[in-house]
């Protein structure tokens, strides 16, 4: 099953976070900064698995059981500014798994057309609407990128980013003071 | 004051550059208004700004009551901002889970699809057992809901409750099948099930046998790879309990390798192949040769196929998994492996470097090493600056930034994937973990595939600057040495490899010694030690031991003794300072121990000069933190005092005329300690063979007036201090020009001068015994030493005579003695237990035995032999202490993992317990657990009687809390934390129980590994009675004795228990 769904941008900002076990909310962020840590260190030729962060390394190296509740695989993509990342047990397929990725951003580049970075600031509820309808529980239920973007859509009209958000801080103009 | 919007915040943030800290304080405090006030549309509005700091640490947990508020409202829009609170912020300490229940009942039964959708997306992150009870029947409802999305959802929703709460599964199971085997219902509800069923599979694979044709059905119609995938991982698990099934995948599985055009897919066919154990199961007929071939060469194809290194990685992941039982068909592709290992993909490098170990031979290991040592030189190490910056593991909240890259941000995501651009020097973990490959491919099998050491050591030495800078051990914290274990840096395993090649093979001794001059030698250091830390220093203690034991084979005896002795050498860490004060006389001794040649006035001059240099290095670390140091120093200083004015008394060839007999002490004396029986490797498991003497009663006090004496000790203690204070002065005072001299007790130096015929008439000094008297004589000679020591050690307390009974009385100068017994104990070189051993078993058979018995184990490789590890007779029962100790090893790290449960590990071990097959189609399998069955059946009903408590509790406390929140809507009532501890307790206690059992069974198994290595004579062989263990070094006191008795006892009455 898949423990956990990251995402974050090249500075290591979170953008999206969803743990699918209860967890402290500090040590959320401990993972998040070392999971960071070993993917800013990747150079771009490198394959798209990492080696397990330390507080996720197994405590002993007699896990060596085919199948094991604990997550063994963490699984990324680098998309312009945006990581994405998969904490997931040996039950799923680490190739498959990429494509998992690359459905969910298509997901969201159908619900925002051209989705950049921003979108997703602004919106990420969004994001996690998008998420609930492929992963439940840690469990996927849907590959389909119709089917998923059918799903979201149908929860309500999905906002794109405020107008000339592009030029923030200076263009409060319509939106302050609503 | 208008409040700010989600927009506004972010907006807001972005604007603050610098100083976001401030700006999100502000926003927190506005948000804790705004949640309390009444209007739900801002309070949904602070609850999502919540949730957005929640995501960079802000923890939120305090708003978990207006979550449930939000979560309640009619509004689908609050609703949604609820939900998703609850699922980023609940966590099991949530006290407010409960009242959560009825809400998610009531908007489960709903008619919106939205809302239903929600609750079921958020039950997984917030269920409890208890909850899992009460909502089970309302989910299982939703299993015929209308809409194929919402069915799906409430399937992988019951999968989440059973891992909780396994009854789930009993009446929902029957459901789910029959879902799965409707072939009208909609495929991505067929898909969603085949996940659950792939994740409960490995746990249970004997239930889900009977799916096997329909599962079948869904892979060969195609059309999902994900399911398709999941599928074949599933049966995976599933054939190895059903061996028919291997001829009805054999053909899919085949097609769809030859067919798919998704890799993903492909891989997982042969993955599935191979882990699914179908390789074995077909090997020989022509069909499975056929796949074999086909799937390596699959493999093969992803190995070097161009610009893909995420197949690579899987592939070699494949591999790996093959090795055990296809050694040969991965050998055969050996050439694109090993082009792997430069890969310049760190991760495909590691998996690579796994298998590499399991594929060298004596053709191959020279090129690899060659490979992998060229791979950590060109690299160049990771300076330790760059480490601070990038180490971000520190637990503090990343802090939002206001970004200022917008353009960036408006990149289209959907670009092609970036990366930067400059490869980073190699990690020092993989570092670490090529040397330590390294090592593990060289030492194989006892060297079976070295061919030649000479190239060998190079490399060690090589290694060593290689190592990365350390940061567990060498330490100085000598203090914590004995309490917590260090963790032996990889310097340490590359010194412990030097020091086995040195003691193993004979033929390059001198290299090894050689080796570790270059090592230890001071001007090298920089040289050697290019790391900025601490990294190769863990080597010098293993080349200091070298450099003493086989002192003579040193290049430059003289530059190792000034290196060792060097003023730079005492800030050591204290474990290898130990090491270089055992070096030090028995490199000293090799220098001064010359006997042939005369005592001329220049090589005393040089001796003294010598001896000054190590009085000199000691008499600091006489006062070193760390004992062991320090006892070491105390010991040899005394001992080079003397030599200091054996040397200078002794007259030398030009005042005597002609031939000058050098002090015997430096030449027969001190040599003499460290001399003795060549050090071989002894196996691990000899230890455990060593029958226990018969005699052996560990129960009998070994002084029964021991407490009586120390109390006398001590009364003298104060007695002394009072009445005698000027003999501690001037004990502590004497110069340290010559030891304590009393009247009726010369120094042994003394007896010394005289010549050696006289000498032996009057004095107890034995150091010629050996060499001039003949047996009886040396009979004679022990016999009185034994009367004499008695004699002298009379009145010491701590001087255990054989023959005194145990109700000896001390005098009031029972200190006074033990002060002068510790000055002149040294004077009676006879006293040390090392001479002890030999005085009792003539030394030239020892020898002989010493040098036999591995001749038998000795591998003859060219022409180095390798001394294989010493053992005791019958390997039958060595075979079986070695399944004990690795079944304790692996019992114990079961115990360890199961109490450091992995972070994010969702537990499935509950299902483990809980058969499905209770139905006509399944119910083979369950019946030959039928003895467990009953257990289980029993458990059930305490969990279920548990669970109805716990509700009818929590019921009460509802209303309790209802009542309550109508006068005070924030208080958290305290007598439901009460309950919930109980039952917390409960389980904790259980827990705990289990897991203390399993740590003394681990804490047992170490003890006995540290037990003292020691070898037993063996009937026929005249086998020497102790052999000391290499790098134990000898000089052991008698004092630890106590201990040891203690642990042997424990061990003894655990071997009882088990």
């Amino acid at each position: 099953m898949i423990n956990a769904v990251l995402v974050f941008n090249n500075n290591g900002q979170p953008r999206l976070t969803k743990f699918y076990t209860q967890l402290d909310t500090a040590v959320q962020q401990r993972l998040l900064s070392e999971i960071f840590t070993l993917v800013a260190a990747r150079p771009p030729s490198s394959c798209n698995f990492l080696p397990l962060p330390p507080l996720l390394a197994p405590s002993s190296r007699t896990a060596s059981t085919e199948h094991n509740d604990a997550p063994s695989l963490v699984t990324y993509r680098h998309y312009a500014t945006l990581y994405f990342i998969l904490i997931s047990t040996s039950t799923e397929s680490p190739l498959a798994l990429l494509d998992l990725v690359q459905v969910y951003v298509e997901a969201l580049d159908r619900l925002f057309e051209n989705v950049c970075e921003l979108d997703l600031i602004f919106n990420f509820e969004t994001l996690h609407a998008v998420l609930a309808e492929m992963i439940v529980g840690g469990v996927v239920v849907e590959t389909g990128l119709e089917k998923v973007v059918e799903g979201v859509r149908a929860r309500g009209r999905v906002a794109k980013r405020p107008v000339n958000e592009s030029r923030a801080g200076l263009s409060q103009g319509i939106w302050a003071g609503r | 004051m208008f409040e700010k919007d989600i927009y506004q915040l972010i907006r807001g943030l972005r604007a603050h550059k610098g100083a976001e800290r401030d700006y999100i304080n502000q926003a927190l405090a506005e948000c804790r208004r705004e949640v309390r006030t009444t209007d739900l549309d801002a309070k949904a509005t602070a609850l999502l700004k919540l949730v957005y700091l929640e995501m960079f640490g802000h923890d939120m947990s305090w708003a978990s009551f207006n979550v449930l508020e939000v979560m309640s409202s009619a509004k689908f829009n609050h609703k949604r901002v609820g939900y998703l609170a609850a699922v980023q912020s609940f966590r099991p300490d949530t006290e407010v889970l409960m009242l959560a229940e009825n809400l998610l009942k009531k908007d489960l039964g709903g008619a919106d699809k939205a809302t239903i959708a929600l609750v079921l997306t958020t039950i997984p992150h917030v269920v409890s057992p208890a909850m899992a009870n009460s909502l089970l029947a309302d989910l299982l409802t939703r299993l015929g809901h209308s809409s194929p999305a919402i069915r799906k959802k409430t399937i992988v929703t019951l999968y989440r409750l059973a891992l909780v709460y396994p009854e789930t599964l009993r009446p929902a199971w029957p459901k789910i099948k029959e879902i799965l085997l409707d072939e009208d219902e909609d495929p991505s509800v067929t898909a969603a099930i085949v996940n659950v069923v792939c994740e409960l599979g490995w746990r249970r694979p004997q239930d889900f046998l009977p799916l096997a044709p329909r599962l079948f059905e869904l892979l060969t119609a195609g059309g999902n790879n994900w399911m398709a995938i999941k599928i074949i991982k599933l049966f995976s698990t599933l054939t190895p309990l059903e061996p028919r099934l291997v001829k009805k995948l054999l053909p899919p599985l085949t097609s769809i390798i030859k067919t798919t055009p998704a890799m993903s897919l492909l891989y997982e066919c042969v993955n599935g192949i191979i882990q699914g154990g179908i390789m074995e199961a077909v090997e020989g007929t022509m069909e499975g040769d056929e796949v074999a071939r086909l799937c390596v060469n699959k493999l093969r194809a992803m190995l070097v196929v161009e610009g893909d290194p995420n197949l690579r990685f899987v592939a070699l992941l494949a591999f790996a998994k093959i090795t055990s039982s296809h050694a040969d068909i991965v050998a055969q592709h050996s050439d694109v492996i090993l082009e792997c290992i430069d890969d310049p993909d760190i991760s495909v490098r590691t998996r690579a470097l796994d298998l590499v170990v399991g594929m060298i031979n004596a053709n191959n290991l020279q090129q690899i090493v060659e490979r992998l040592l060229k791979q950590l030189r060109s690299a160049g190490k990771a300076p330790a600056t760059a480490d601070a910056t990038q180490d971000r593991g520190i637990p503090h909240g990343i802090e939002p930034l206001a970004d200022d890259d917008d353009e960036d941000m408006q990149k289209t995501i959907r670009a092609k994937e970036t990366k930067s651009a400059q490869a980073p020097p190699l990690p020092d973990d993989y570092r670490t973990s090529v040397i330590e490959r390294i090592l593990e491919m060289c030492s194989r099998e006892t060297y079976a595939h070295m061919n030649d050491f000479e190239w060998y050591i190079g490399v060690l030495v090589e290694l060593v600057k290689q190592c990365p800078a350390s940061t567990g051990s060498g330490t100085f914290g000598s203090h914590h040495a004995g309490v917590g274990k260090e963790i032996p840096s990889v310097a340490d395993a590359v010194g412990d490899e030097l020091l086995n090649v040195a003691v193993r093979v004979k033929a390059v001794r001198p290299e090894a010694a050689a080796a570790a001059q270059s090592l230890l030698l001071f001007d090298q250091r920089e040289q050697m030690f290019p790391a900025a830390g601490s990294g190769g220093q863990g080597v010098l203690s293993a080349a200091a031991f070298i450099a003493g034991e086989y002192a003579t084979l040193l290049p430059s005896v003289e530059a190792v003794l000034a290196s060792l002795v060097h003023a730079s050498s005492a800030h050591l860490p204290p474990q290898t300072l130990a090491s270089y004060l055992q070096a030090v006389p028995k490199v000293f001794t090799t220098m001064t121990s010359d006997q042939r040649t005369t005592w001329t006035s220049a090589r005393r001059t040089n001796t003294t000069l010598l001896i000054a240099r190590v009085i000199h290095f000691l008499e600091p670390l006489t006062l070193h933190p760390s004992l062991e140091v320090q006892e070491r120093a105390v010991e040899y200083l005394d001992l080079m005092r003397l030599a200091s004015e054996a040397a200078s008394s002794q007259p030398t060839s030009e005042q005597s005329d002609g031939y000058a007999e050098p002090p015997l002490l430096l030449t027969q004396a001190i040599p003499s300690l460290f001399t003795g029986m060549e050090l071989n490797p002894v196996a691990a498991a000899a230890l455990r063979k060593v029958p226990l003497p018969a005699d052996l009663n560990l129960d009998e006090p070994i002084n029964s007036n021991l407490q009586t004496l120390l109390q006398q000790a001590e009364d003298d203690a104060s007695d002394f201090a009072s009445g005698q204070a000027d003999e501690v002065s001037r004990f502590y005072n004497e110069k340290p020009s010559a030891v304590a001299v009393t009247q009726h007790q010369r120094p042994a130096a003394d007896s010394l001068l005289d010549p050696p015929s006289s000498a032996l008439a009057t004095r107890s000094s034995s150091y010629q015994h050996d060499a001039e008297t003949d047996p009886l004589d040396r009979a004679a000679a022990k016999a009185r030493q034994r009367a004499e020591r008695r004699e002298r050690y009379k009145d010491d307390p701590y001087y255990i005579d054989p023959d005194r009974d145990g109700s000896g009385t001390s005098t009031p100068t029972a200190l006074h003695n033990i002060l002068r017994s510790a000055n002149g104990e040294e004077l009676d070189v006879d006293a040390i237990p090392v001479m002890e051993l030999k005085l009792d078993a003539p030394p030239e058979g020892e020898r002989k035995a010493g040098g036999r018995a591995p001749v038998a184990k000795k591998k003859a490789k060219r022409r180095f032999e390798i001394a294989g590890d010493e053992t005791l007779e019958g390997g039958g029962e060595d075979e079986g202490a070695k399944t004990t100790a690795n079944g304790g090893g692996a019992s114990v790290a079961a115990a360890v993992s199961r109490a450091k449960k992995s972070l994010l590990e969702v537990d499935s071990s509950g299902l483990s317990a809980l058969s499905l097959s209770d139905d006509a189609s399944g119910a083979a399998s369950g019946r030959n657990t039928a003895a467990s069955h009953l257990d289980v059946e029993r458990r059930r009903a305490e969990e279920e009687e548990m669970t109805r408590a716990i509700k009818e509790v929590e019921r009460l406390r509802l209303e309790m809390q209802r009542a309550q929140e109508r006068i005070q809507p924030m208080g958290v009532p305290e007598e439901g934390t009460v309950v919930r501890r109980k039952k917390k307790k409960v389980k904790k206690g259980e827990g705990l129980e289990g897991d203390v059992d399993e740590g003394e069974g681990g804490e047992v198994a170490k003890r006995r590994k540290k037990k003292k290595k020691r070898r037993e004579g063996e009937v026929g062989e005249t086998q020497q009675t102790d052999e000391v263990v290499v790098g134990g070094e000898g000089g052991e006191a008698e004092t630890p004795a106590n201990t040891k008795r203690k642990k042997k006892k424990r061990q003894v009455t655990f071997e009882e228990e088990a």
